[in-house]
């Protein structure tokens, strides 16, 4: 049986269609979104993480200024917990190493133990991890900005709970933002396959302009 | 009829195992999962630490500085301070297992020395007794 050209074009057409829809795959913006009307047309504003600034392991401010047009990880936790950060960051450390020649790709990790956790302590921490600042910070400031930053902003529990292991309790969340600090993606941080998902969602924003 | 055989040997085989054979197979595979829960977090499910941050328990000197003893008391109080590990220094802590009762102690030592150490076994009379004198 002989294919008519058109019947030829109209499968090439199809299965080119299949293979732009499969390239394209976009990340959704997560959290509350607000739509603004100004001059007939209808704005979506997307749910964006607000300025911060914090200390980092070097003793050095982080800000928000200093994650722009960068995609980075975010996450809570602190150094004497003994529950499920050890396997957060044995998580990061993958990220850490697959991004570690890659300087659009940044990991920040807030303390919400800041008593404890001075820029000494997270240094500590960091040099045992064998990581470094600006890759990976390891964030710590006031107290009452950590925890607001995390539950209003990034969409993640953290709290103190005398009954816990540790005496907080926390979310193993990993938070992906993007360049301009929309919430991309949330994902559990203590669960390789979900890290996988992350990592694949990382590639895709990556091609994002 | 070979089939028949063959179920034969397996039964007179498996019922060949002495009671002290079964009882070390049940403690290695309760104790893993022990292990699982309380231990692998931090030390990892091979046993092979994170970085200079935890320590790691498979092929090092624990085995046979550290004596069952040690090692309950370890387990359930935590330890703060620096420790060593194949001579390299561990600083910070290790949070207290107190939930674990001198059965769990039984099989998750049964299952590192199993893993890392002496495969034998370590007998609940054993594990209570330490528990009794830990410090």
């Amino acid at each position: 049986m002989q294919l008519k050209p058109i019947v030829l074009n109209v499968l090439f057409f199809v299965s080119f269609l299949i293979v732009s829809c499969q390239e394209k795959k976009t990340l959704p913006f997560l959290g509350p979104k607000e739509t603004r009307v100004s001059a007939g047309k209808v704005d979506t504003i997307y749910h964006q993480i607000p300025a911060f600034r914090f200390l980092n392991q070097d003793s050095v401010w982080v800000s928000d200024q200093d994650m722009a047009g960068k995609i980075y990880i975010a996450d809570f936790f602190f150094t004497s917990c003994p529950t499920i950060c050890p396997k957060m960051k044995t998580q990061l450390l993958r990220i850490y190493d697959r991004y570690a020649s890659n300087d659009a790709v940044r990991i920040l990790s807030h303390s919400i133990d800041p008593a404890f956790d001075t820029p000494s302590v997270l240094n500590q921490y960091a040099k045992r991890l064998h990581v470094k600042a600006p890759r990976w910070n390891m964030l710590t400031g006031d107290k009452a900005a950590i925890y607001k930053l995390g539950e209003k902003s990034y969409m993640v529990t953290a709290q103190e709970d005398k009954n816990e292991a540790g005496g907080f309790v926390h979310s193993g969340a990993f938070i992906l933002v993007d360049k301009n600090r929309h919430v991309r993606g949330i994902y559990d941080g203590t669960q390789e396959v979900e890290v996988n998902h992350l990592i694949e969602d990382i590639e895709i924003l990556l091609q994002e302009k | 009829m070979k089939n028949i055989l063959a179920i034969g040997l397996i039964v007179l085989f498996a019922s060949c195992q002495s009671k002290e054979e079964i009882l070390y197979q049940q403690y290695v595979v309760e104790g893993r999962s022990i292990y699982e829960k309380n231990c692998s977090n931090c030390h990892q499910s091979d046993g092979s630490g994170l970085r200079d941050l935890y320590p790691p328990l498979a092929k090092t000197d624990l085995w046979k500085r550290v004596s069952q003893e040690q090692l309950v008391c370890i387990i359930k109080q935590g330890q703060k301070g620096n420790s060593q590990v194949n001579g390299k220094p561990y600083a910070g802590y290790m949070p207290a297992n107190a939930k674990l009762e001198a059965i769990d102690m039984a099989e998750l030592v049964t299952f590192m020395q199993d893993q890392w150490g002496n495969k034998k076994v370590y007998s609940f009379d054993e594990a209570k007794a330490a528990l009794k004198n830990c410090r």
